[in-house]
């Protein structure tokens, strides 16, 4: 019976873990095709969870090279049922070159565009506000060539 | 009592079957002894971060589409030997080859030739046990149905970005890596391929800023260089590098200015990149990338 039992929950625990991934999957569609008229490049999908009071946000960093004379969509969506807002920030180095909120305004903003001028490696780091917890895809595409 | 739990199992069963939609299996055991991934140079993240920074397939193609170059068939690798490809570090090197076409393809809208590219990646892919990315059939479906072209090159770059994820998190990375050589070296070969017919400054440039995406190529494939595969496609890898030492990027700084227009948020970078790169050593670097991909190709 135990056995039994115990099969059902690694079972219950899949189905979860599945229904999770399908989910995402429909996020990242969502949010390539809420970008508008682009090509999608690559899809960022996150998952955090909170951080300890008075410390850091976690956050999730991934590296792309972008290429000079190509102006990139960089897009975040974030879960339906996230306990926290995403935000996206790109950065060169330690430099920030650009964020989809504004902390200054307190201004969102769905996506932003990147006109970039100097080919190389950049880095997105995707984090929620106040450091909840919370799930979300990050979209990388691309506007077109100028 | 038991009976009734056999049904609840039963139905969970049922519902995972449904759910799953596919057969992307987390457990697949593959044979894969000839490629050895021994003890690595340099960490899993940092060969992580430069397989995941790799330009997509389709960047090359957009840029040779904006210039206006026409479309032409005599860029694309053969499919025609695909069942004969029996290696897994061959299978994964070609399906990064097809997918830089697929990318080329796409972004042209030649439907007809995608469904002959996607059935190329999806035997190779299959074959390194990752087929299960690619649904073929949806994919075939859009190709068909020319009201659909955005659909199926969102589909078919997700289900690759998708393949290269499981792969690295599978402790398969070797695979990846080779996968972005293979789309590496084909845009390249595409860009340098209509350099040649097509000059252009932009071009030259492109393929000038390559020397950046080549020299972390090096360093991940050279990690993986105690196998005899890896360090003949080094070897090969170097003798192009050999013709970026002198190829020159310099760098004016420049603050980042953001505007923002009808409510669209626009981040202008004013740092800029420029590439040194001459007549001759775009030229020997149009010649040497011809032989290595297509020894590659024909490996």
């Amino acid at each position: 019976m135990k056995a039994i039992i115990k099969t059902i929950s690694v079972l219950l625990i899949f189905i979860s873990t599945t229904v999770y991934s399908q989910d995402l999957t429909q996020l990242v569609a969502q949010c390539a095709a809420n970008a508008g008229n682009v090509t999608y490049l690559k899809d960022f999908v996150v998952k955090l969870d909170a951080g300890t009071l008075g410390g850091a946000p976690p956050t999730a960093r991934f590296a792309m090279i972008l290429s000079k004379n190509a102006m990139y969509r960089f897009s975040i969506c974030t879960a339906p049922d996230s306990e926290g807002d995403a935000v996206l920030q790109l950065m060169d180095m330690n430099r920030l070159l650009g964020s989809t909120f504004i902390q200054a305004t307190g201004k969102e903003f769905p996506y932003f565009d990147f006109k970039c001028q100097k080919t190389g490696v950049y880095h997105v780091f995707i984090s929620f506000k106040e450091g909840k917890a919370g799930e979300s895809v990050g979209v990388l595409s691309l506007v077109k060539k100028f | 009592m038991l009976k009734n739990v056999l049904i609840v199992l039963f139905i969970i069963l049922l519902v995972i079957s449904c759910k799953s939609g596919g057969d992307k299996s987390e457990t697949l055991e593959v044979d894969e002894s000839e490629l050895v991934e021994g003890d690595l140079e340099i960490s899993k993240e940092t060969i992580d971060d430069i397989i995941q920074s790799v330009s997509s397939p389709v960047e090359m193609a957009a840029l040779v589409k904006d210039l206006g170059i026409k479309f032409s068939n005599k860029y694309l690798a053969p499919t025609d030997h695909v069942d004969e490809i029996s290696t897994s570090f061959k299978q994964a090197l070609s399906l990064g080859i097809y997918g830089a076409d697929l990318g080329y393809l796409n972004m042209y809208n030649k439907t007809a030739s995608v469904i002959e590219y996607i059935s190329a990646i999806k035997t190779l892919a299959d074959e390194i046990r990752v087929g299960q990315f690619f649904d073929f059939t949806t994919l075939k479906r859009l190709a068909q149905n020319y009201q659909n072209l955005d659909s199926l090159m969102y589909l078919s770059l997700r289900s690759f970005n998708e393949m290269d994820q499981y792969l690295r998190d599978n402790d398969r990375s070797h695979l990846s890596a080779l996968i972005i050589t293979g789309v590496w070296i084909e845009g390249l070969y595409l860009a340098t391929q209509v350099a040649s017919d097509a000059p252009h400054p932009s071009l030259a440039e492109r393929i000038g800023e390559q020397k950046i995406i080549l020299e972390k190529l090096i360093l991940i494939i050279k990690n993986f260089s105690k196998d005899s595969q890896f360090a003949n496609l080094l070897e090969e890898l170097n003798r192009i590098n050999a013709l970026y030492k002198d190829v020159e990027i310099t760098y004016t700084p420049g603050e980042p200015e953001p505007k923002e227009e009808n409510g669209m948020l626009i981040i202008i970078q004013n740092e800029e990149s420029i590439v040194k790169i001459s007549d001759e050593q775009l030229n020997e670097i149009i010649a040497i990338t011809k032989e290595v991909r297509d020894k590659l190709v024909g490996a």
